[in-house]
C-alpha cells in the first residue's frame, strides 16, 4: 500500500505524518537534532514505521513521497551561518543593499521598538565590501541595453570575488528583469572561471522590479543554497541506501513544495517552510470540513502564529522581511502576532499593566515551569486560573508549579496594583485575549477581508485555551480546534497534504490594459517555463491547475493589488473584466471610493502559479459515534469570562469524547496536547473527524 | 556631587568645570568653556566634508571654530558658523541639585 | 522689505488654546462629550489596556489605509504622512510612527474649526473639513493638507480623527508649489483654512473643485482626498465600535488616561534630569533664489523640575523668501525630537507631552512669522532648522544623565535636498514629482554608537525611500549611480551617520528634457552639528553638468563614477534654483548625514579603519579628521597612529611649535 509521509523539522521537535489510501494514519514526535538536522529525520521514519507496525525499510519501500519542511534555511540566515557570498552588481549601485531603501533600519520590527528610533540600527552588511563588485552594463526601463556588458571587466571581477574567498555569487544586474542578457553572459563567464561555484541570477531567483529586494533575495539565496545542497544530498542518499525509491520532496514558504534536486538553486524559497505547515494543515482540514475561509492561529510555547486561507486558498503575499531585509518570496502569509504562551505580563514605567510582546521564551520559560523564570507569563496565568491542570500538562509529561505561578503573579502585577490575586491573573488573561483579537483583526482587514466572514482554527499547545475568547471577539461564529489524529503533529500533516506549488513571473511594467497579444503572450511564456519545471520534478500528477495573477495599481500608485487573471486567452473584453476585478478588488482592500479610476492603471508583474496534484492525498477516519452523554471527569472552579468570574466547570478528558458529544460551557476538555477553554455561552460538539467545533449561544 | 556634562567634561559641587580626561579646569558652570582654548579656522579644515568653499555661496565669512581643553587639547566644542556671530552654544547646569 | 501687515489675518494667527476656553467658545452650538476625573480615575487596569491598544492599532489602520489608497510617491513610498486621534476639543490621544511634525499641529487646526465653524457652516455627523493653511494649523506648509473628522456619539462630538499628508502640487509660481524665486505666500499656493469639503458623509463637488483647481496634478490630489477620507472613515467605524462595546465614557476616559500617563511619564524623566539651561543655534543659508544671507534660529532650552521651556529668543525676523515658518511650524518642529529622544519609551500622546512644554516665541520671526510671508518649504526650512536646535539642546540635556544619554542623538540630516522634477513623462504623460531620495540621510551619532548610515529623517521614524527602478520606471531618467557618500557623517568618538548622492540623467522623455526646481541649504555651512566636541556633518552639494557627453560614453560602456569622469561645464548648485535640464546635462545631488559624537581623535582606529573599507570615511578623511596611520594593505599601524593623532591634537588647536604636557 502506498504511503505518504511529512516530516517537519522544527527547531525543538521533528514531526512525521503518514498515511496510505485507506485513511489508515500515523503520527510521532521525535526531538530534533541540531546542527545535523538529518539524524533527527532520519530517526523519527524509525518511530513512524514502529507506530505502523513495520519496519523503516519497508515502510520506505512502500512510500511515493516524503515531503520535508525545514527550518534549516532560516536558521542559517538568522545565525548567520551561510556561505560567504560574492556580489556582482551594476556600476553605480552596490550600496543599494547597505542603503536598504533606509526602511531597513525599521523593518519587520515592533511598534514599540521602531518608535524607539534612536535605539534602531540597521543589520550587520549582507556582503562585506570586499566581496562586492560593480561591473558595467546597463539596461534601461525597456530593457533595451544603453551600456553593453564590460565581459573583460566581469571577468576580473569574478576573478577578484574567487580570489577573496567566495564560496558562491549572487549576481543582481538593474533592469535584469526586463532583460536577463547581461546576467546569463556574467553566468556563463562565473562557470567559464570557477567551475562548480553557486551561482544564483536575480532574474532567475526573483524576476520583479525594485532592485533592493531582488538582490538582497538574490544574495540570500545564494548564501543558503550551497548549504541546503549539502544538506539535502546525503540525506537523499541516505534514504536511497535505505530502499527509499519515491520523491522526497523539500515544502517552500508558498505553501507548496519542490522536488529536493530542484530545491537547492531556490533555496530562498524555503525559508517559512515550517511555519507553513500549519496554514497548509488547515486547508486541509478546512477542506475536509466544508470550510471556505479560514483563519489559522497557532499559539505555541514561544510564538503566536496567523494565517488565513480564504476561498480554499493560502493567502499569500509576495514579499517579506527577514533579518529587517527586504525579500520578493512569494510566501504564505504567515503573521507573527505575539510571544505565545511565554508571553511576559509586566507594568510599565507609567504603572500600567501589560502583557507581551516580551517573552520568556523556551529558557526560563514561564515562572510555573519551575526553571527559573519569575516574570508570570500568560500560561502562569493559565494555570492560576484553572484552564491548566497542573498534573496533567502536556498529558502530564510536565508537571507545574502553581505556587511559582502565584508568587510571580503576586510580586509583580498583584501587590504593585492592589489588586487581588485573581483580579490581576484575570486581567492578564482578559488582556491577552483583547489583544490577539486586534492583532487577528489586522492580520484579517489588512487582507481585506471581514473576520465575520471566517471560521477560526485554534492550535499549538496555548490557542485552544484562549480561542473561544478572541474568536468572539472578532465576532466569529464557529470555532474548530483540531484534535484528531493528526492534533499533535498537524505541520507534518499539513506537509504529507501538500501540493507541487511552482511559482513564475515577470515584471513588465506598463500602461494596463496592454494589447492583448501582449499581455497573452507573457502569460504564454510564464505557462511554457512552469510546464518545463513541472517535467523536470519527475512526478505523476493527479491534476495539473494553473492560476494567473497580474499585480496591478492606479498609475500613481505604489501599492499593487495581485489581481486573478482568467487562465484562457484574453481578448479586450477579458482585459476590461481584469480591470473591472482589479476595481473591486481594490475597493474591498481600501474602501468604497478610495479607488480613482480616472489615474488610470499600470500593471507591473505577471505571475502563475502551478499547482501538481500529488496522486496520494492522505484521508482522515473518521472517530466513533458517541453513545449516551459526554462524562466529565471531575470538575474544578475556573475563570474564563470577565463577565462571569469564577464558576464551576466541567472537566472532560478528551479520550473519553465520540463523534456528536456537545458540552456546554463553562467546561475544560484536556487533551494530550492541548487543553481547550470553554466559556459560558459555548458549546462545544465533537466532529465527525474528533474535532471540537466551538460555537456561540450567546454574545 | 560631581556630575557629567557631556563625553569630555564635569562639574563638580563647587560648580567648578574640569576636562573627564585630563581634570584641567576649563570653567564654572555659568560658562563652562570660560577658560577653553578657543581657535577659529577655514571650514575646509574640517577635513573632506565641507565640500565646497562657503564664498560660493555667501558673502559672509564663514568659520570652523573649535575649543579645546588647554590641558589634554581634547575638543569640547566645534562648530561651524558665520565669524561674526558669538557662539551662541552654551549650558548651565544648576549647581549642587 | 518691511512686513505689511494684512488687516483680517489675524483671525487665522492661531495659537494653543486650552480645552476650556474652547467649550466656553463653543458654548450649545454644538455639543462636546466629556467626562469628569472620577470617571478618568475610576477606569481598571484591564479596561485602559485593551482600550488601549486597541486605539493604537486603529491609528495603525489608518495610516496603512492612507499609505495604500495614496497615489503620491511621498506618501505611499516616503511615508510623508501621519494620522491621528484626537480627543472631542483636538488634544491628540495617539500619532502615528510616520511624519509626526505632521500631526503636531492638528490638534490646532480642530480647535480653530471648532471655534470658528461650529455656527456656520456648523459641524454635524459625517462631516469632514480640509485644511492646509499653516497659520491656523493642521500642516507646516501649504503642501500639507490636512483631513479631520468629528467622530459624533449620541448627538455629541465624541473625538476627532485626521489625517495628513504631502501634496505634490497646489498650485503657486513653481511646480511643486515651492516657489523658489518667491518673497511672499502670494507667490506659493493660497492657503484654505478649514473647509467642509465633506458633508453628511458626501464630498462636496464645489468645494472640491476649488481645492483641485490649483493643483498642476489634480488628479493625484483627487486620490489622496480620497485616501484621507477613506482613513478617516476606517478609524470611525472602528471606534464606533469600541464605544458600543465599552461606552463612550470608558473610551474616552482611556484617551484621557493615555495623555495624563504619557505626561506623567515625561514628567518623571525630566525630573530625574539636572536642572540647568542649553543653548544653540541652527542655520539656514538662502532665503529665496539670488539670496546669499544666512539666518540663525537661536534656542535656549530650560530645564526646571518637570517643566520644558523653549525660548526663541534671539532668533532672526521673518524674511522675503519661501522659508519662513508659522507657529504651527515652530511647534512642528519642536514635537518630533521630544517624542523620538524623550518619549522613546513613553507613549505618543502629544495632547500629554504637549502640557510639559512651554514656548516662548516672537511673533514676526523666522519661525513664527506673520502673515503674509513666505513659508512654501516652511516644513524643511525654519521648521526642521526648528527641529535641528532642538535636537542639539535635548542632546545637552541628556548627555548630562547616565541612563538617558542612551537616547540621545547629535542633529539628523541638515536639511530637505529638494529636488523636484516636472515635465512630460514616458509615456507622454505631464508629471511633477519630489524626489524623494535624500529621506535617505544621515542620523545623528549616539553617545554610545554611531549614528545610522542613510538612516533617514529625524522627523520621521518610518522613512522610505524608492527604489532606483521604480523611479526609472515612474519618471523619465536614468540613474548613473545612487550611492552612499564617504566622509558626509560628522566625525566623532561615534560617526554621525553618512548620507548619500544620486546622479542621473533625463531620459527617454519626448520633449528630450525636464524642468527642475533645487532648493536645497546646507551649502555655505553644514546644518547638522556635533554634540560633545563632534564635528558637523558635512555639506550639502549639487552640481550641474551642462553639455556633457554622457551619452556617448554609456555608449562606449563605460559609467562614469565620478563628477570628473561625467565631464562637461561644472555649474555648482545654489541653494535655489529653477531650471532646465538638456538631454546632456547631468545632475548631481548630494545630501548631508547626520552630526559626530565626540572629538574625533578618540575613535577607535580599527572602527576607523572599518570605515575606510566600506567607504563610509575616506582615506584622507582617515588620516586628516581622525588621524589614523595606515600600512600598504590598509590596516591601522598603532605606534604611527599614535604619534599622528599627538601631532594634529596641537596642530588643530594651533599649537604645532608649542610643548604641551601628555
Ligand atoms: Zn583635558
Amino acid at each position: 500500500m502506498a504511503h505518504v509521509i511529512g516530516i517537519d523539522i522544527g527547531g525543538t521537535f521533528t514531526d512525521a505524518f503518514a498515511a496510505d489510501e485507506t485513511g489508515r494514519v500515523a503520527g510521532v514526535k521525535t526531538p530534533s537534532t541540531p546542527p545535523d538536522f538529518s539524524q533527527g529525520f532520519l530517526a523519527v521514519l524509525d518511530e513512524l514505521a514502529a507506530a505502523l507496525e513495520t519496519d523503516t525499510r519497508s515502510l520506505l519501500a512502500d512510500t511515493d513521497y516524503i515531503v520535508h519542511g525545514t527550518t534549516s534555511t532560516l536558521n542559517a540566515l538568522v545565525t548567520g551561518d551561510v556561505a560567504t557570498v560574492g556580489f556582482l552588481t551594476t556600476r553605480g549601485h552596490a550600496d543599494s543593499i547597505s542603503i536598504m531603501n533606509l526602511e531597513g533600519r525599521y523593518a519587520g520590527l515592533g511598534a514599540d521598538e521602531v518608535q524607539d528610533m534612536v535605539r534602531t540600527n540597521k543589520p550587520a552588511a549582507l556582503v562585506p565590501p570586499q566581496l562586492i563588485r560593480e561591473i558595467d552594463e546597463r539596461v534601461d526601463h525597456k530593457g533595451a541595453v544603453v551600456v553593453p556588458l564590460d565581459e573583460e571587466g566581469a571577468r576580473r571581477a569574478v576573478r577578484e570575488l574567487v580570489d577573496a574567498g567566495a564560496q558562491a555569487i549572487a549576481v543582481s544586474l538593474l533592469w535584469s528583469f526586463r532583460n536577463p542578457a547581461h546576467e546569463q553572459r556574467v553566468g556563463e563567464i562565473i562557470a567559464e572561471e570557477a567551475a562548480g561555484l553557486y551561482v544564483a541570477l536575480s532574474s532567475d531567483v526573483s524576476p520583479r522590479i525594485r532592485e533592493y529586494a531582488r538582490s538582497a533575495t538574490t544574495i540570500m539565496n545564494t548564501q543558503v543554497g550551497p548549504r541546503l545542497r549539502d544538506y539535502l544530498q546525503p540525506l537523499e542518499a541516505e534514504l536511497r541506501a535505505r530502499g527509499f525509491s519515491g520523491s522526497l520532496l523539500v515544502m517552500q514558504g508558498s505553501g507548496g513544495c519542490v522536488d529536493s534536486g530542484a530545491a537547492p538553486a531556490r533555496a530562498i524559497t524555503t525559508i517559512g517552510s515550517v511555519l507553513t505547515g500549519g496554514v497548509v494543515g488547515c486547508m486541509r482540514l478546512a477542506g475536509e470540513l466544508g470550510h471556505r475561509n479560514v483563519i489559522s492561529t497557532d499559539m505555541g510555547g514561544t510564538t503566536f502564529l496567523a494565517g488565513l486561507v480564504v476561498d480554499g486558498e493560502p493567502v499569500s503575499t509576495t514579499s517579506t522581511v527577514l533579518n529587517q531585509y527586504q525579500l520578493s518570496v512569494p510566501m504564505v502569509d504567515v503573521h507573527t502576532i505575539g510571544a505565545g504562551g511565554g508571553a511576559i505580563a509586566w507594568l510599565d514605567a507609567g504603572h500600567n499593566l501589560r502583557v507581551g510582546p516580551r517573552s520568556a521564551g523556551a529558557r526560563p520559560g514561564p515562572a510555573c515551569y519551575g526553571e527559573g523564570g519569575t516574570e508570570p507569563t500568560v500560561t502562569d496565568v493559565d494555570l492560576l486560573l484553572g484552564i491548566i491542570n497542573p498534573d496533567n500538562f502536556l498529558g502530564g509529561r510536565k508537571k507545574l508549579s502553581r505556587e511559582l505561578a502565584e508568587e510571580a503573579v503576586r510580586t509583580h502585577i498583584a501587590e504593585p496594583l492592589g489588586m487581588s490575586m485573581d483580579d490581576a491573573a484575570a486581567a492578564v488573561y482578559a488582556i491577552q485575549n483583547a489583544q490577539t483579537a486586534d492583532l487577528v483583526r489586522k492580520v484579517v482587514v489588512t487582507s481585506g477581508q471581514d473576520p465575520r466572514d471566517f471560521v477560526l482554527y485554534a492550535f499549538g499547545g496555548a490557542a485552544p485555551m484562549h480561542c473561544a475568547s478572541y474568536a468572539a471577539d472578532l465576532e466569529i461564529g464557529e470555532v474548530v480546534v483540531p484534535l484528531g489524529p493528526t492534533a499533535a503533529v498537524f505541520s507534518a500533516y499539513g506537509l504529507a497534504a501538500s501540493d507541487i506549488v511552482l511559482t513564475a513571473e515577470l515584471s513588465s511594467p506598463t500602461n494596463f490594459p496592454p494589447p492583448p497579444e501582449t499581455f497573452n503572450a507573457a502569460f504564454g511564456q510564464l505557462r511554457r517555463e512552469l510546464d518545463a519545471q513541472l517535467s523536470e520534478q519527475g512526478l505523476k500528477f493527479a491534476s495539473v491547475g494553473y492560476r494567473n495573477e497580474a499585480d496591478i495599481r492606479y498609475t500613481m500608485q505604489l501599492a499593487e493589488v495581485e489581481t486573478p487573471v482568467p487562465s484562457e486567452e484574453l481578448d479586450e473584453a477579458g482585459l476590461e473584466t481584469v480591470g473591472a476585478a482589479f476595481g473591486e478588488l481594490y475597493e474591498r482592500l481600501y474602501g468604497k471610493g478610495a479607488g480613482f479610476s480616472e489615474a488610470g492603471l499600470q500593471l507591473i508583474t505577471y505571475r502563475t502559479r502551478a499547482v501538481g496534484g500529488l496522486s496520494i492525498r492522505p484521508r482522515l477516519a473518521e472517530v466513533p459515534p458517541a453513545e449516551g452523554d459526554p462524562r466529565p471527569t471531575s470538575s474544578r472552579r475556573v475563570f474564563l469570562d470577565p463577565r462571569h468570574g469564577w464558576q464551576d466547570a466541567a472537566i472532560y478528558d478528551y479520550r473519553d469524547l465520540a463523534a456528536g458529544h456537545e458540552l456546554k460551557g463553562p467546561a475544560v476538555v484536556e487533551a494530550p496536547t492541548t487543553t481547550v477553554a470553554l466559556p459560558e455561552g459555548c458549546v462545544g460538539r465533537v466532529d465527525h473527524l474528533g474535532n471540537l467545533v466551538i460555537r456561540y449561544t450567546q454574545a | 556631587m560631581t556630575v557629567h556634562i557631556d563625553d569630555n567634561l564635569e562639574q563638580r559641587p563647587d560648580g567648578a568645570v574640569a576636562c573627564r580626561h585630563c581634570g584641567t579646569a576649563v570653567g564654572v558652570a555659568a560658562e563652562p568653556l570660560r577658560d577653553a582654548l578657543v581657535r577659529e579656522r577655514d571650514p575646509q579644515d574640517a577635513g573632506p566634508s565641507v565640500r565646497a568653499e562657503p564664498a560660493h555661496f555667501t558673502d559672509r565669512r564663514v568659520v570652523l571654530r573649535l575649543t579645546f581643553c588647554r590641558g589634554c587639547l581634547t575638543q569640547l566644542q566645534a562648530e561651524i558658523v558665520p565669524a561674526d556671530e558669538p557662539s551662541f552654544r552654551t549650558r548651565n547646569l544648576a549647581v549642587g541639585r | 522689505m518691511p512686513v505689511i501687515p494684512v488687516a483680517g489675518s489675524e483671525e487665522f494667527a492661531n495659537r494653543p488654546v486650552s480645552p476650556a476656553e474652547t467649550r466656553r467658545a463653543v458654548s450649545d452650538a454644538v455639543r462636546l462629550h466629556d467626562v469628569d476625573a472620577a470617571a478618568v480615575e475610576a477606569v481598571d487596569p484591564l479596561t485602559y489596556e485593551v482600550i488601549r491598544h486597541r486605539l493604537t492599532s486603529i491609528t495603525e489602520e489608518m495610516g496603512e489605509a492612507l499609505k495604500r489608497m495614496s497615489g503620491s510617491v511621498v506618501v505611499t513610498d516616503c511615508n510623508d504622512f501621519d494620522a491621528a486621534i484626537m480627543d472631542e476639543v483636538g488634544e491628540v490621544v495617539q500619532v502615528g510612527l510616520y511624519n509626526t511634525q505632521l500631526a503636531a499641529s492638528l490638534d490646532m487646526a480642530v480647535n480653530w474649526t471648532l471655534r470658528n465653524r461650529c455656527r456656520r457652516p456648523g459641524i454635524g455627523p459625517g462631516d469632514m473639513f480640509l485644511c492646509n493653511d499653516p497659520w491656523v494649523g493642521g500642516g507646516l506648509h501649504q503642501n500639507d493638507v490636512s483631513l479631520f473628522a468629528p467622530l459624533f456619539v449620541d448627538g455629541e462630538i465624541f473625538c476627532w480623527t485626521g489625517a495628513v499628508a504631502h501634496q505634490v502640487d497646489l498650485g503657486g509660481v513653481s511646480p511643486g508649489s515651492w516657489s523658489v524665486a518667491g518673497t511672499d505666500v502670494f507667490w506659493e499656493s493660497t492657503p484654505i483654512p478649514p473647509v467642509k469639503i465633506v458633508e453628511g458623509g458626501e464630498i462636496r463637488d464645489d468645494i472640491e473643485d476649488v481645492y483641485l483647481r490649483r493643483s498642476r496634478v489634480p488628479r493625484l490630489v483627487a486620490l489622496d482626498l480620497r485616501a484621507k477620507i477613506g482613513a478617516n472613515n476606517v478609524a470611525h467605524e472602528r471606534l464606533r465600535a469600541l464605544c458600543q462595546k465599552y461606552g463612550a465614557a470608558t473610551v474616552k476616559a482611556v484617551m484621557r488616561r493615555t495623555m495624563d500617563d504619557a505626561e506623567a511619564r515625561l514628567r518623571a524623566k525630566l525630573r530625574e534630569l539636572p536642572d540647568g539651561s542649553w543653548s544653540s543655534v541652527a542655520h539656514q543659508d538662502s532665503a529665496r533664489a539670488g539670496d546669499r544671507e544666512i539666518y540663525k534660529i537661536v534656542l535656549n532650552l530650560t530645564k526646571t523640575g518637570d517643566r520644558l521651556t523653549f525660548d526663541f529668543t534671539g532668533t532672526d525676523p521673518q524674511v522675503d523668501g519661501l522659508i519662513n515658518c508659522t507657529y504651527t511650524g515652530l511647534r512642528g518642529g519642536i514635537m518630533p525630537v521630544v517624542l523620538t529622544m524623550l518619549c522613546g519609551d513613553i507613549p505618543w500622546a502629544p495632547g500629554g507631552i504637549a502640557r510639559c512644554l512651554d514656548i516662548v516665541s516672537e511673533p514676526g520671526t523666522i519661525n513664527n512669522c506673520t502673515f503674509p510671508a513666505g513659508i512654501g518649504k516652511a516644513s524643511v526650512a525654519s521648521a526642521w532648522a526648528t527641529t535641528n536646535v532642538t535636537t542639539e539642546c535635548l542632546a545637552g540635556l541628556l548627555d548630562s544623565h547616565p541612563e538617558h544619554r542612551q537616547r540621545l542623538m547629535s542633529a539628523c540630516c541638515g536639511t530637505w535636498d529638494f529636488a523636484l522634477l516636472a515635465g512630460v513623462d514616458q509615456r507622454g504623460g505631464g508629471f511633477v514629482t519630489m524626489l524623494c531620495d535624500s529621506m535617505a540621510g544621515g542620523l545623528g551619532a549616539r553617545a554610545d554608537s554611531d549614528g545610522v548610515d542613510t538612516g533617514g529623517l529625524a522627523v520621521i521614524p518610518m522613512g522610505r525611500v524608492a527604489d532606483v527602478e521604480m523611479n526609472e520606471f515612474a519618471f523619465p531618467m536614468l540613474y548613473l549611480w545612487r550611492r552612499e557618500e564617504p566622509d558626509s557623517g560628522g566625525a566623532g568618538r561615534f560617526r554621525g551617520g553618512v548620507g548619500a548622492s544620486s546622479c542621473f540623467i533625463p531620459y527617454d522623455s519626448p520633449v528630450g528634457g525636464v524642468h527642475l526646481v533645487v532648493s536645497a541649504p546646507g551649502k555655505a555651512l553644514p546644518l547638522a552639528p556635533g554634540v560633545s566636541g563632534g564635528l558637523p556633518a558635512g555639506t550639502q552639494y549639487d552640481v550641474l553638468l551642462r553639455s556633457t557627453a554622457i551619452r556617448d560614453a554609456l555608449a562606449q560602456g563605460r559609467i562614469p563614477t565620478s563628477l570628473d569622469e561625467v565631464g562637461g561645464e561644472r555649474e555648482l548648485v545654489p541653494v535655489h534654483l529653477e531650471t532646465g535640464m538638456g538631454p546632456d546635462d547631468v545632475y548631481y545631488t548630494h545630501w548631508q548625514g547626520g552630526g559626530g559624537y565626540g572629538d574625533p581623535l578618540l575613535r577607535d582606529p580599527a572602527a576607523v579603519a572599518a570605515d575606510v573599507a566600506a567607504h563610509k570615511v575616506s582615506r584622507r578623511g582617515a588620516e586628516e579628521v581622525y588621524g589614523v596611520a595606515f600600512d600598504e594593505h590598509g590596516h591601522v599601524v598603532e605606534a604611527a597612529t599614535r604619534d599622528r593623532r599627538a601631532a594634529l591634537r596641537r596642530r588643530r588647536a594651533g599649537l604645532e611649535n608649542e610643548e604641551v604636557p601628555a
